[in-house]
């Protein structure tokens, strides 16, 4: 790679990711849609779109392994998108390989490798657009294999003084070229002319084609009213596109997308953006110094002050909201490799499965979305294996013998709930009870004593699990273990809910960001401790000696029941006795709410938390820290890991 | 585009169609106003053309392009039952390589440019003079 494109070489691994995610989740889609029609054509067209545009950048970037493994691709799709047809299920096969392979060389030019494409795929992805070909009823003939690979050429035209619109003679342009490759840059961009703007009836466009200038030429010889025109080779390779000042689109047949029409976007690295909400957390730290510092100051000079710190306020509190609001993404980024893996798992089991996501365009912190794809694509796999029936076992139940599992998002208030739900088997609470019992997981007694909810739930202990024998797959107990502790790492909760013979659903109630959270202060030997409130149910006023006792730890009467009272400085190794009277905080433990015993209650706040730098994240019990507006840190309790450690 | 115009070029030796010259263009003129039809139909008799048919509404366009094959079709953009816009789509959609001319009037900019994006090769603006028609459609065929 030329040294002078190392610097695009981050965008363009994440743009060409997105471009691979994309074309796996379309070519999965397509399969699902049963006739030949506009649908089908508007995918298709999809599909050649990512591929054509990943072998452009690949090129721009001299990756000749990567854009000559996609442009074999290209060179399968094309038929098929010429038809207007949905690719066969070998083609797919093909198609998936390839993708897999372009991934897999994404990452090597990621990592400053580069790497050739597997000679084995480049022949199979030969002779099926070869098939591919035969099959077309009206295949034009030689592939366009053997042209040459796009480089950029330099338009620049001017439109003459004399036509009436200028700038709808520079779209014909623009269009026109289009025909002919990729529109990498155009000055003024698209959405530019078609609000009538081109300043000095001048255009100036760069092009990534294979066509030779004479065509580019030709091209433009046969549009009217242009003063001048001028074309060359591009003296530096073309820029990605996802540089391009304006807005492209190509290759020009493509419908309009009215998402990409809309949106001029850049792309920013995920790490900027921490640092900016990072920056912004400071913000909000050094604003409410200042007020502190102004209520020690004489009256008299206060109101200035405290006029200037509202406006800082009020000015940082906006600066912090949209900070948040760049980090949302949509689901998408972890859901639309969901269908994908779907398929490839439900036919190497031998099931067949139709995977559904709603809600994918609902936006999360990214800090939470990172943490969600693992627990998602478990849930789906969960799902597939052990919840969905073989179709056999599925047409004797009187269902079809396509499984279905849908995965929906939506919006509720502040928090995001996300749904994983099947029409397999169902799981069966009983069974899940025994499971525990014999694992030594619970007693008898108190298994019984657990409602069918709750004993769903079972299924999340480690070693405990009810499929019937644990697959190479998705050992349901391990998985789901896992699941819930990354959920409620979150702040979020899961619900499980089943219907025996009818399906399974999982719930996964989630908070749209982590990073701003809020705390319950308190105090623990004179050390200051923040709670997160989502875990808190309530607090009470106690005197401890007060308690009664069971199994010798002190019980608070609580919501109808007992809690367990646990000593929070003891918990946390400091000395010293609690003083007789004490506050009680009931919050979320392992098995249920657990009371914390605790010197006082300071009260509650928004915290922006930052992540514990070593060696505090290696201890337990600790998740986060936050800084008090006195400028004094305060660290944030993992309640659930606290009680079990 | 370049591809269009050499397969029309390489396509008149054979074609069936042609009894005409091999250099007479054949043109089909779509515009609801008689006037309007009229007056283009002048134009390109004076230019050499052969003016093989007209169509009053994007559905008649339709059909008279399946049915006559023009290497030309002006095209009106409003008109009853099917507008320009829509005739435009449907008639690349059956002939990709046909080349349709937007006959458009100042202030329908953004008509034109969706004219453009359904696959329109050429526009001109009303009022217009014989002289710019004719340079038009002769540099959109290739002459």
């Amino acid at each position: 790679m030329p040294l002078e494109m190392a610097k695009y070489l981050g965008l363009f691994v994440s743009e060409a990711g997105d471009h691979l995610a994309k074309l796996g989740a379309e070519l999965v889609h397509l399969e699902s849609v049963c006739e030949d029609g506009p649908q089908v054509a508007a995918l298709v067209d999809g599909l050649f779109r990512h591929v054509h545009s990943l072998k452009g950048m690949a090129a721009s970037m001299e990756l000749e392994g990567t854009a000559a493994l996609a442009h074999r691709a290209e060179d399968l799709v094309e038929p098929f998108r010429r038809r207007g047809q949905a690719p066969d299920p070998e083609s797919v096969d093909v198609l998936l390989a390839a993708i897999d392979g372009l991934g897999a060389l994404v990452q090597r030019a990621g990592a400053g490798e580069s790497g050739e494409a597997d000679p084995a795929l480049l022949a199979r992805l030969t002779a099926a657009a070869e098939r591919a070909r035969m099959d077309a009823p009206m295949g034009r003939g030689a592939s366009p294999s053997a042209a040459l690979l796009h480089r950029a050429v330099e338009v620049e035209v001017e439109v003459s003084p004399s036509c009436p619109v200028p700038s709808v003679r520079a779209f014909l342009v623009v269009k026109k070229l289009c025909r002919l490759g990729e529109l990498v840059r155009a000055v003024p961009g698209v959405e530019d002319l078609k609000a009538g703007r081109l300043p000095q009836r001048r255009l100036s466009l760069v092009l990534a084609t294979a066509e030779p200038l004479g065509e580019v030429e030709r091209a433009l010889a046969q549009i009217s009213d242009l003063a001048a025109v001028e074309v060359r080779e591009a003296t530096s390779p073309a820029p990605l596109p996802a540089l391009a000042a304006a807005p492209a689109r190509s290759p020009a047949a493509d419908p309009p997308r009215p998402a990409e029409e809309a949106a001029r976007t850049v792309r920013v690295r995920v790490d900027l953006l921490d640092s900016f909400l990072d920056a912004v957390g400071e913000l909000i730290l050094a604003t409410s110094r200042l007020r502190e510092i102004g209520r020690a100051l004489p009256e008299a000079h206060r109101p200035p002050l405290e006029d200037g710190v509202d406006r800082l306020h009020a000015t940082v509190k906006d600066l912090h909201d949209k900070v948040m609001a760049v980090r949302m993404t949509p689901l998408a980024v972890v859901t639309d490799r969901l269908p994908r893996t779907a398929r490839d798992l439900a036919r190497r089991i031998g099931k067949q499965v139709e995977v559904e996501v709603r809600g994918a365009e609902i936006e999360i912190d990214r800090a939470v979305l990172d943490e969600l794809g693992d627990p998602l694509l478990h849930l789906v796999r969960n799902a597939i294996d052990h919840g969905l029936e073989a179709p056999a076992e599925r047409l004797g139940a009187g269902k079809s013998a396509t499984g279905h599992v849908t995965l929906s998002a939506r919006r509720e208030r502040d928090r995001v709930l996300i749904e994983i739900a099947d029409d397999g088997r169902g799981m069966d609470p009983e069974r899940l009870r025994r499971a525990a019992i014999e694992k030594g997981a619970l007693t008898a007694s108190a298994a019984r004593a657990l409602g069918d909810r709750e004993a769903l739930l079972l299924a999340c202990l480690p070693g405990v699990s009810t499929a019937r024998e644990v697959t190479e797959l998705s050992g349901r107990g391990v998985g789901l273990d896992a699941v819930k502790k990354s959920v409620e790492a979150l702040g979020g909760a899961l619900e499980i809910d089943t219907a025996r013979g009818r399906g399974t659903r999982f719930v996964l109630r989630l908070p749209l960001t982590v990073a701003v959270q809020q705390v319950l202060l308190v105090q623990v030997a004179g050390e200051v401790l923040a709670l997160p409130i989502a875990k808190v149910h309530g607090a009470a006023q106690v005197e401890l000696a007060a308690l009664d006792a069971s199994q010798g730890a002190p019980v608070l009467p609580y919501d109808g029941g007992l809690v367990p009272v646990r000593d929070l400085g003891a918990l946390l190794g400091f000395g010293g006795a609690r003083p007789a009277a004490c506050s009680v905080v009931v919050a979320d433990g392992d098995g249920g709410p657990v009371g914390l015993a605790v010197d006082a209650l300071l009260g509650q706040q928004e915290a922006v938390l930052k992540p514990l730098q070593r060696p505090f994240d290696l201890v337990g019990g600790l998740s986060a820290v936050t800084v008090l507006a006195s400028g004094r840190p305060v660290f944030v309790l993992d309640v659930l890991r606290l009680v079990t450690a | 585009m370049t591809d269009a115009v050499i397969t029309s070029a390489v396509g008149r030796e054979a074609d069936p169609r042609g009894i005409e010259s091999p250099m007479t263009k054949r043109v089909l003129i779509v515009d609801d106003a008689i006037f309007m039809r009229n007056m283009i139909k002048d134009i390109f008799a004076g230019g050499g053309f052969e003016i093989v048919g007209e169509a009053a509404n994007g559905l008649e366009a339709l059909e008279k392009y399946k049915e006559l094959r023009p290497d030309l079709t002006t095209m009106d953009i409003v008109m009853p039952f099917k507008s320009g816009i829509e005739a435009t789509r449907e008639i690349v959609k059956v002939d990709p390589q046909a080349v349709i001319v937007m006959c458009s009037a100042l202030g329908q900019e953004s008509l034109v440019m969706e004219a453009i994006e359904a696959g329109a090769s050429d526009f001109i603006v009303k009022p217009f003079k014989a002289e710019d028609v004719l340079s038009v459609v002769k540099k959109v065929l290739g002459d």
